[in-house]
């Protein structure tokens, strides 16, 4: 059974949808990307997984409990109308007013992550699963030496204390390959490089040797030389301890060196899944091919034109209208507007009526 | 290669930028969404709005002539014997048998007056000396530089004097009147509007499209005042709101301390609060009127100003 | 305005190959470093651009590639005067940008132009299209009130935009609609050069794609000249003749585009190259990487000798002690290395 299993997962912020219905998989010690530009439901999807967005209002959420509790067994009924107003914890998230609204499953390890109290949830946050965000600096409590924020989670987590947590947060410092760790354990985040902040930011999460490691956009912020030696860094701790790493990020060229498989998300939707050797070699869904065909490849000859996928994201029509993605895709024909298209296939899955044509 | 044309997709996308459209709208139609939605916001708008309309209609709606002694003969001072309220005075009468009602009405014009007055007075030269700072010390050269430095040194060493003080100090001068208030509260505030316009001006100064303008050639001159006052005004304006209710209570004070008009024929607060004080013994309800009208009517003010601040606020944009 | 005939300008081109249009020689910019309270007094200077040199024919275009801090930005405005320049010399056409004062200057202002990162910052929140596009016109005199609005309107259907958002507000477009509008800014005085600093970073990358076959169909329709600054040398080098490769300050590396790649001779440049991800998994499999060790170091205090020494897998005890010098290992290619790699 996979390590993490999203189904239809649907987070609403009042009246809009940030995410409407994803479904992936994670296999024990596999990486995992989640690829799709800004605004397609990237961070919101993990935040709702690790149970970090504010609560939401009740009533706005009655529609969708029904659905879920529809392909449940009586007893969920219950289940899911009770608990999961207690899913999400007001931690952290952007909004000050309207909070999430969050249905469907997020099951690890056996137990939906959406049903815990926000109790249980954060016993399990930094031990099972750990999260890596985009912005290291912020990340990081500017007033506490690094050595302190580190030690904090082996004492809540591993119950390790002193002399022992401190030489573990130097080992972990080492572990991430940050030079001369006993120095560096007393000094604070600003006194570190973009680089370091984060491979301290990964050296926490390790912390407690979670299952499943989920890194939003980890290198986005750093420069390539930088970006090269995290990735690096990641995948290496997921050879050698079996962590799985559910890797979100906008850049094809990430996924390409770093993801066993990949799932392209497209304004809150999974459009194309596929195991990543699959995706890169036979794309299908024509927003997967745009992204191929926008991206300047360092073996193309120079000057010759891109092909671009037409719009932006701002031209989208609601997925129950038909797909989000005719008013920018160019083989657009009637039978897309027809309804809602249907993620199709397992192995090599895409959300597509002409896909078959393509192919 | 040909895109096809579908009618329903045509259809469906009209509807999904119609209902987009409906959302967003000039920035200045978001923040006003974003302050009907604000309770802060509401009770602030209501408070003020209520005051304004008492200060501009108050002789029209004062029941009586606030300052005819019509029931002089029923107030004993040396007995302290003070009418409270009753049917005819709802707020009873005043040392000299006035109806408190009708001055407080009428006092909202002068006490608006006086706030309104200051804050212009602060408003327009702290401005003035802010905006030539940064002005000065931005395109200036060296000399500028200069300028900009002595402009702010003064504007720090009169931030450091405490603003009742520096108040007093101007009323000394001027002897008392109404005016002299106005005076001394506005020249207070000049230091506060300088530094926040002068802020506001070098944030806009650093940014990306007044290199740009540079980089297109536009004059100097232009460039401050089409680019970057337009865009510095709006946290002065909200800082404005808050001051409004600092002069207020300022206002107030100065009058107490008798700096305010020696006159009492036309009633203001402030000074109706000075005269209580003979009486707050006997008589505590005489000061608790005018105190209380001041201290709403500044909460009002402050409250709507944290509100505009709030929702103007670039950060809080995005959620819209 | 420019009245070059525009068939002069070949598509790809050798570096000496016709008149340079743009030419900077051994530019530097260092910000002096300031401590004290009451006495100010200059303790160090960060030097963000330490000696760059290069030549961009009419017509081409030069990528300008590098990390963080390395001193693009820097670099790209200085060469339009938007950073004093602490010495060396920028010619535009002939004439001595550097040299310019005041007036002069800001009229020169016309003929060269700049494309900024990010799109929305560099709009003014409170002006429309219209103004937005008209200004530039207005200052330097050009036309009638009609004359602007049709030169904008023309403008405007160059970058993509129809003139029905001349009335519309830089808040109301999408990221890659701002920046086609910063572009048709930059072209409205018919420049003879656009500096690009990171003209899609901030974009997403199916508007980046757009963004940079507009560019390169701009350059076309309008014989501009292009200094294309960036990070991304995939993006770098799409769009580029010559590249080249800075590092702390200085070049290390420059070639034609396709060289650069095929045949990258400076340890840096072999790095950075291997470090950009392909979207290509067998490609990402067989590579060869070189992961750089550490960070850059402070630009105020520049490594002895060759600077890529703190980082380089190569570095020998020569490059310690002697500064690499600007060689050209074969024609057209130049490296600062003591070794041939
Ligand atoms: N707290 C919030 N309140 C309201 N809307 C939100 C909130 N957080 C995110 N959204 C909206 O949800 C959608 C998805 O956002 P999300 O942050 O998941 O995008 P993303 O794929 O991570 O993009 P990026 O690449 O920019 O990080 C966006 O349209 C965003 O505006
Ligand atoms: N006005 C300034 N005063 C002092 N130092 C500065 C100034 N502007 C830039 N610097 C420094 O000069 C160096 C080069 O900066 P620059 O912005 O040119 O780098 P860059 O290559 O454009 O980097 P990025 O990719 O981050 O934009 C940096 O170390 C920066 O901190
Ligand atoms: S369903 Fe139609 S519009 Fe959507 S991607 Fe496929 S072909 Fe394009
Ligand atoms: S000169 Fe030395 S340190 Fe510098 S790049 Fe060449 S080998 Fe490396
Ligand atoms: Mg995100
Ligand atoms: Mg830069």
């Amino acid at each position: 059974m996979a390590l993490l299993e999203v189904e239809d997962l649907r987070v609403a912020f009042g009246n809009s949808t940030a995410v409407d219905g994803v479904s992936f998989t994670v296999e024990e010690g596999k990486i995992v990307g989640l690829v799709g530009e800004s605004g397609c439901g990237k961070s919101v999807t993990s935040l709702a997984v690790m149970g970090l967005l504010p609560k939401g209002r009740g009533p706005k959420r009655s529609k969708q409990p029904v659905q879920v509790a529809a392909a449940e067994p009586a007893g969920g009924v219950v289940k899911a109308a009770v608990a999961a107003p207690q899913a999400v914890p007001a931690t952290g998230g952007r909004s000050r007013g309207g909070g999430a609204d969050v249905s469907g499953r997020a099951v690890f390890d056996g137990t939906d992550l959406l049903t815990l109290t926000p109790s249980a949830m954060r016993r399990r946050r930094g031990k099972d699963i750990a999260m890596v965000f985009q912005d290291p600096l912020s990340s990081l409590n500017p007033v506490v030496p690094v050595g302190r924020q580190i030690t904090e989670v082996l004492e809540r987590h591993r119950g390790l204390k002193g002399a022992k947590a401190n030489q573990e947060a130097a080992n972990l410092l080492d572990r991430v390959g940050i030079p001369d760790p006993t120095r560096r354990l007393k000094e604070y985040p600003h006194q570190l490089s973009g680089g370091m902040r984060q491979r301290v930011l990964i050296a926490i999460a390790v912390a407690c040797a979670p299952r499943l490691l989920i890194a939003d956009e980890p290198t986005t912020a750093l420069d390539v030389t930088i970006q090269a030696q995290i990735l690096e860094l990641l995948k290496d701790l997921v050879d050698h301890e079996g962590t799985a790493l559910l890797m979100i990020t906008h850049d094809l060229g990430v996924v390409a060196g770093m993801c066993d498989s990949v799932n392209v998300l497209y304004s809150g939707r999974v459009v194309e899944s596929a195991p990543v050797r699959e995706l890169f070699a036979r794309p299908t869904h024509p927003y997967t091919i745009g992204l191929l065909g926008s991206i300047p490849k360092l073996d193309l000859p120079i000057h010759e034109p891109l092909t671009p996928i037409r719009g932006s994201i701002a031209d989208v029509i609601r997925w129950r209208d038909g797909c989000a993605f005719a008013p920018r895709c160019d083989r657009v024909a009637e039978a897309c507007v027809e309804g809602e298209p249907a993620l199709v296939g397992s192995l090599h899955a895409h959300r597509c009526v002409l896909a078959e044509e393509i192919a | 290669m040909t895109i096809a044309r579908i009618e329903k997709l045509d259809r469906l996308i009209e509807a999904s930028v119609s209902a987009r459209e409906a959302q967003t709208g000039s920035l200045l139609r978001q923040s006003l969404r974003r302050l009907k939605r604000s309770p802060m916001a509401v009770t602030g708008g209501v408070i003020v709005g209520l005051f304004v309309v008492v200060a501009v209609l108050g002789p029209f709606i004062a029941p009586y002539d606030p300052t005819a002694q019509t029931w002089g003969k029923e107030v004993f001072l040396n007995r302290n014997i003070f009418p409270g309220p009753r049917a005819e005075n709802w707020f009873g009468l005043d040392h000299l048998g006035r109806d408190m009602f009708s001055r407080m009405i009428v006092g909202a014009r002068q006490t608006l007056l006086v706030g309104i007055v200051a804050t212009l007075i602060g408003f327009v030269a702290g401005a003035a000396l802010g905006g030539v700072a940064a002005a000065a010390g931005t395109f200036g050269g060296r000399w500028g530089e200069r300028v900009e430095a002595v402009i702010m040194r003064t504007v720090d060493v009169a931030l450091a004097i405490p603003m009742l003080l520096l108040a007093l100090s101007v009323a000394a001068l001027l002897g008392p009147s109404l005016s002299t208030v106005m005076i001394a509260v506005g020249v207070a505030q000049i230091p506060i509007f300088a530094r926040l316009l002068r802020g506001s001006m070098l944030a806009q100064a650093h940014s990306d499209y007044v290199l740009a303008a540079i980089s297109l050639g536009v004059p100097k001159g232009r460039i401050v005042v089409s680019h970057i006052l337009p865009n510095s005004l709006g946290p002065v304006i909200v800082q404005a709101t808050l001051v409004l209710a600092t002069a207020i209570i300022e206002a107030a004070a100065l009058s107490y301390l008798g700096l305010g008009n020696p006159d009492p024929g036309s009633p203001e607060w402030g000074t109706m609060l000075a005269d209580a004080q003979r009486f707050l013994s006997g008589a505590p309800q005489l000061a608790i009127y005018p105190a209380v009208g001041i201290i709403v009517t500044a909460l009002g003010f402050t409250l709507l100003g944290e509100a505009m601040r709030e929702s103007l606020d670039p950060r809080l944009r995005r959620q819209e | 305005m420019s009245t070059e005939p525009q068939d002069e300008a070949p598509q790809a081109q050798s570096p000496d190959a016709g008149p340079a249009l743009l030419e900077v020689e051994d530019l530097k910019v260092h910000f002096p470093i300031r401590r004290g309270v009451v006495v100010e007094r200059t303790v160090g200077a960060v030097r963000a651009v330490d000696g760059v040199g290069l030549k961009v024919p009419q017509g081409g275009t030069y990528g300008l590639v590098g990390e963080s801090g390395c001193g693009k930005t820097t670099f790209g405005r200085a060469v339009l005067r938007l950073e004093e320049p602490t010495a060396g010399r920028v010619t535009l056409g002939g004439d001595d940008v550097t040299a310019l004062k005041g007036e002069k200057l800001r009229k020169f202002r016309s003929r060269m132009q700049m494309v900024f990162q990010d799109p929305l910052g560099s709009l003014n929140p409170r002006h429309n299209v219209d103004m937005l596009l008209s200004e530039p016109l207005k200052v330097h005199g050009v036309g009638s009130k009609e004359e602007r609005r049709k030169l904008a309107i023309e403008t405007l259907d160059a970058v993509g935009l129809p003139k029905t958002v001349l009335e519309r507000f830089p808040h109301e477009f999408s990221g890659g609609q701002r920046q086609r509008l910063g572009i048709a800014r930059a072209l409205m005085l018919r420049p003879d050069l656009i500096v690009c600093d990171e003209p899609v970073s901030a974009l997403d990358v199916s508007i980046q794609a757009q963004v940079m076959n507009l560019l390169d169909e701009l350059q076309d329709e309008f014989g501009l000249t292009y200094l294309v600054i960036a990070h991304d040398l995939a993006v770098v080098r799409h769009l580029s003749d010559r590249v080249g490769v800075m590092y702390l300050g200085k070049l290390v590396e420059e070639a034609d585009s396709e060289s650069i790649y095929e045949n990258p001779q400076h340890p840096y440049t072999k790095a950075l190259l291997s470090a950009v991800p392909q979207p290509d998994p067998e490609k990402e499999a067989t590579r060869e990487r070189i992961i750089l060790k550490g960070d850059l170091p402070s630009p105020a205090n520049p490594p002895s000798g060759c600077r890529f020494r703190t980082r380089c897998p190569w570095a020998q005890d020569i490059c310690a002690e002697v500064e690499p010098e600007w060689r050209e290992t074969e024609a057209g290619h130049k490296v600062a290395c003591h070794f041939d790699l």
